[in-house]
C-alpha cells in the first residue's frame, strides 16, 4: 500500500481510540477540533477553492448552533442526524440567499459584505430574544440518537468523529468532481473559466451553499460540545480565526483545513494561560507563516511527503 | 512509525492515570483554586482587579502568614473575554487539566450559567460568582457572592416607599437576565407596597443612545427613576437627563451599577444620584477589615489603587479562606460545602457580620448611597433583605 492510502487509515484509527486513551479533557478539546475542521474545510471550499474570502462564518456557525439548540429544545424526540441535517439545511438556505446578492461583489467588497453579515446575524440573535433568549444565553439540551442521549463526552466526541469523517470524504470526492474542477477554474480566473463554459453565476452561488452547509453542520455540533450559546460566542474575532485555520493550513486543500483547524484549536488552547498576550502571539505566528510558508503548512511538508 | 504511535498511547495513557489522590486540588502543602474570567473584553478591568488584586491579594498575605491548616493556596485564572464558550472550556480545563479544587469567583451571569450544570455534575464549588443573577439558588455545590437581585430590589423599594414616602417609579433596565431580573423584583416589591411601575423602558445591550427612552419616561413624570444599566449607557442617561433638564426626579442605581467607573463616564450630570452600595468605600472606608485591606495592597501592589472589585475579590478569599479553615487537615469538597454552611455571624471587618446558612447566600445587605462631589456618600446603615 502506498502512503497515500496509509494515511486516512491511521488517522481513522487514531480517531476510534483516542477516547480511551487521552485525559478527559482531551477528548472534549478534539471534539472541538473536530467542529473547527468541519468550518474550516467549508470555509476552504469557498475561499480557497472559489477565491471569495469570508469574515463572516461566525455567523454561519451561530445559525447553525442556533437552529440545532432550537430543533433540540422544541423538538426533543427529533434524532440528532436529522437536527444537523436540518441545521446544515437552513443554514445553506441562508448561505444561498446571500450568495447571490454578493454575485456582484468580489475581493475586497466581498469580504467587506461577509463581514457585515457576521453582525446582523448576532444582532438578530440579539434582537430575537423571544426565541433566542438573546444575551442570556441558551442552554442546550443533549442531542438524541434513537431513545439515547449522548450526554457525556466520549459519546458527543464519537457523534462529532463520525460526522466530520464524513464531511471530509466528501469534500474529497467532491473536488475531484467536476464542479470541484470549477471552483479551482473559478479560483484561477473567472473570465477563463467563464471562457470555458463553466456557469459562473451558478457556482459561485452553490460554493456558498455548500459551505454555508458544512458551517451550519459544524454549529450544531458545537452546540452540543458546549453545550451553551449565547451572541457573545459568535464574533468577527471568532471568523478571523476561521480564516486564519485555512491560511495556516493551506488554502485551497482540505487535508490543510484539517492540519490547519488542529493547529489553531490546540494553540488558542494552549495560550489561554498567557491571557493578555495571546491576540500578540497569534498575530506574530499569522505574520511567521504567510512570510515564511505562504502555501499553508500542507504546502511546507509537501516536499517532505514526495521524498518518502 | 508504530514504534513512535504505540509511545505516544503509552504516554498518553500515564498522564490519563495520573497519580490518585484523596482529594482533587488539595495536597500536603497546597490548596489549587481558580477561574475563567474576563481578563480582555468588555468587564477585562472588573475580572484582573477582581481575581489578581483581590483574590490573589488576600491569599498573598495569607500565605505569608502560613497558610490555611499549613497549606499555602495557589491560583490558576484563563481568559474567557465574557464569551460563554470559552467559559465552558476554560472551567473544564481547569478541572480537568489544573484539578482545581474549587472555583473560586468568576465574573458574569452568561459565562458563569453556561458552567453551572458541568460543575453541579462534577461536584466541584462554585465560590462566591461576581454576579448577581438568581440563577445560583438552589445548587449544593455553589454559593452566591454578591446580594442577590431579587434582595437587592427589595432593600431599595422597601427603603425608598417606607423611609423616603415616593410613591411614583419607572425603570431604565439592560433588555437581559440581568434588567429583567430587577425588573420583575421591582414589580413584586412594589405590589406589596400597593404601588405599581409608572412607565418601564428597555435599552438593548451594546446601545448607547438613551434619549428616546428618557424622554418617554419623563412624560411619566415618576419621583424615582431606577437605572439597572451597565456603566457606559447608565452614564448615558444621567447625561441625558442633564441635557434635557429632568430635575424633578431622583435617579437610583443598582446595586452592580453603583460603581466608580459609572460616576467618572457621568462626570457631573452623576451630582445627586443615588443608589444601593453593596461595599463599602474601599478609598475611604474606616472598617478594620477595609484597612487591612489598603495595607495589604499597599504592601503587595502599589501601584494599584484599591477599588471595589478588588475588594469584592478579596472577600471572596476571606471567606474561603474561613470554610477551609474550619473544614481542618481533611479539606474535601464536602467538609468545605459543610464548613461553609455553618458560618454564622462572621466577621470580616468589611462587610456586616455574615450567616451563610443552607441558602448558600453570602451577602444579603447593602446601604443607601448619594453622589455629592463625584463621590459615594453613605446615607443610611446596612439595610436588611430578610
Amino acid at each position: 500500500m502506498s502512503l497515500r492510502r496509509v494515511w486516512p487509515l491511521v488517522a481513522l484509527a487514531a480517531l476510534a481510540v483516542w477516547p480511551w486513551v487521552a485525559p478527559r479533557y482531551f477528548v472534549f478539546l478534539a471534539s472541538l477540533v473536530l467542529v473547527n475542521v468541519v468550518v474550516a474545510i467549508g470555509l476552504n471550499l469557498l475561499s480557497g477553492y472559489t477565491n471569495q474570502l469570508s469574515f463572516g462564518h461566525a455567523g454561519f456557525l451561530a445559525v447553525g448552533a442556533y437552529v440545532a439548540a432550537l430543533t433540540t429544545i422544541h423538538a426533543p424526540a427529533v434524532p440528532v442526524v436529522v437536527t444537523l441535517l436540518i441545521a446544515g439545511a437552513f443554514t445553506a438556505a441562508v448561505g444561498l440567499a446571500f450568495g447571490v446578492p454578493c454575485l456582484r461583489l468580489g475581493g475586497l467588497y466581498l469580504s467587506m459584505a461577509t463581514l457585515a453579515f457576521g453582525f446582523v446575524i448576532t444582532e438578530a440573535i440579539l434582537n430575537l430574544d423571544t426565541l433566542t433568549k438573546g444575551a442570556d444565553g441558551l442552554r442546550v439540551p443533549a442531542a438524541r440518537l434513537g431513545g439515547w442521549p449522548l450526554s457525556s463526552d466520549t459519546t458527543r466526541y464519537y457523534l462529532t468523529a463520525v460526522v466530520a469523517v464524513l464531511l471530509v470524504a466528501a469534500a474529497v470526492n467532491l473536488v475531484r468532481t467536476r464542479p470541484g474542477r470549477a471552483f479551482l477554474a473559478l479560483r484561477e480566473s473567472e473570465i477563463a473559466a467563464q471562457a470555458s463554459g463553466i456557469p459562473v453565476a451558478l457556482y459561485k452561488t452553490a460554493a456558498f451553499g455548500v459551505s454555508a452547509f458544512y458551517t451550519g453542520v459544524a454549529g450544531g455540533l458545537f452546540a452540543f460540545v458546549v453545550g451553551f450559546l449565547s451572541p457573545d460566542a459568535f464574533d468577527v474575532f471568532l471568523s478571523v480565526d476561521f480564516v486564519v485555520m485555512i491560511i495556516v493550513g493551506g488554502l485551497g486543500s482540505v487535508p490543510g483545513s484539517i492540519i490547519g483547524a488542529a493547529v489553531v484549536t490546540v494553540l488558542y488552547d494552549w495560550l489561554a494561560a498567557f491571557q493578555n498576550y495571546r491576540p500578540l502571539i497569534f498575530g506574530t505566528i499569522l505574520i511567521a507563516c504567510m512570510l515564511f510558508m505562504p502555501g499553508g503548512i500542507v504546502r511546507a511538508l509537501e516536499p517532505l511527503s514526495r521524498r518518502t | 512509525m508504530s514504534l513512535v504511535a504505540s509511545l505516544l498511547i503509552a504516554l498518553v495513557a500515564l498522564v490519563a492515570v495520573g497519580p490518585a489522590m484523596a482529594q482533587q486540588g488539595v495536597s500536603e502543602t497546597e490548596i489549587v483554586l481558580g477561574c475563567s474570567n474576563s481578563f480582555s473584553g468588555p468587564l477585562a478591568y472588573t475580572g484582573e482587579q477582581a481575581t489578581r488584586y483581590g483574590v490573589d491579594l488576600y491569599f498573598k498575605a495569607l500565605n505569608d502568614a502560613g497558610g490555611i491548616n499549613g497549606r499555602k493556596v495557589r491560583t490558576v485564572y484563563y481568559d474567557d473575554g465574557y464569551k460563554p464558550q470559552e467559559a465552558v472550556a476554560n472551567t473544564r480545563k481547569l478541572v480537568e487539566q489544573d484539578k482545581i479544587f474549587a472555583v473560586i469567583a468568576p465574573q458574569g451571569t452568561a459565562p458563569v450559567a453556561a458552567t453551572l450544570e458541568y460543575l453541579e455534575e462534577n461536584k466541584v464549588p462554585l465560590l462566591f460568582p461576581f454576579q448577581g443573577s438568581p440563577i445560583t439558588r438552589g445548587k449544593k455545590y455553589v454559593f452566591s457572592g454578591m446580594t442577590l437581585y431579587d434582595r437587592q430590589s427589595k432593600m431599595m423599594v422597601d427603603y425608598l416607599v417606607g423611609q423616603r414616602k415616593f410613591k411614583t417609579f419607572a425603570v431604565l433596565y439592560q433588555d437581559d437576565d440581568y434588567g429583567k431580573a430587577f425588573l420583575t423584583a421591582y414589580e413584586k416589591d412594589l405590589a406589596r407596597h400597593n404601588l405599581k411601575i409608572a412607565a418601564a423602558e428597555p435599552v438593548k445591550r451594546g446601545v448607547t443612545d438613551v434619549s428616546a427612552q428618557i424622554a418617554k419616561l419623563r412624560a411619566a413624570s415618576p419621583q424615582v427613576t431606577f437605572l439597572v444599566l451597565t456603566p457606559g449607557p447608565g452614564a448615558q442617561a444621567l447625561k441625558e437627563r442633564q441635557k434635557i433638564g429632568w430635575t424633578d426626579t431622583v435617579m437610583v442605581s443598582s446595586g452592580p451599577l453603583t460603581d466608580e467607573k459609572y460616576l467618572g463616564l457621568a462626570g457631573d450630570a452623576a451630582e445627586g444620584v443615588e443608589g444601593l452600595s453593596l461595599w463599602p468605600d474601599p478609598l475611604t472606608s474606616d472598617l478594620p477589615g477595609v484597612k487591612a485591606y489598603r495595607a495589604a495592597m499597599q504592601k503587595y501592589f502599589d501601584k494599584n489603587e484599591p477599588n471595589r472589585y478588588s475588594l469584592s475579590g478579596y472577600v471572596a478569599a476571606m471567606l474561603f479562606g474561613e470554610g477551609a479553615k474550619r473544614a481542618g487537615r481533611t479539606l474535601t469538597r464536602e467538609t468545605l460545602i459543610g464548613a461553609l454552611e455553618n458560618v454564622k455571624g462572621f466577621d470580616s471587618g468589611i462587610l456586616p457580620p455574615l450567616t451563610i446558612g443552607a441558602d448558600h447566600e453570602t451577602q444579603k445587605q447593602g446601604f443607601w448611597v448619594r453622589v455629592e462631589q463625584g463621590r459615594f456618600k453613605q446615607l443610611t446603615d446596612w439595610l436588611k433583605s430578610d
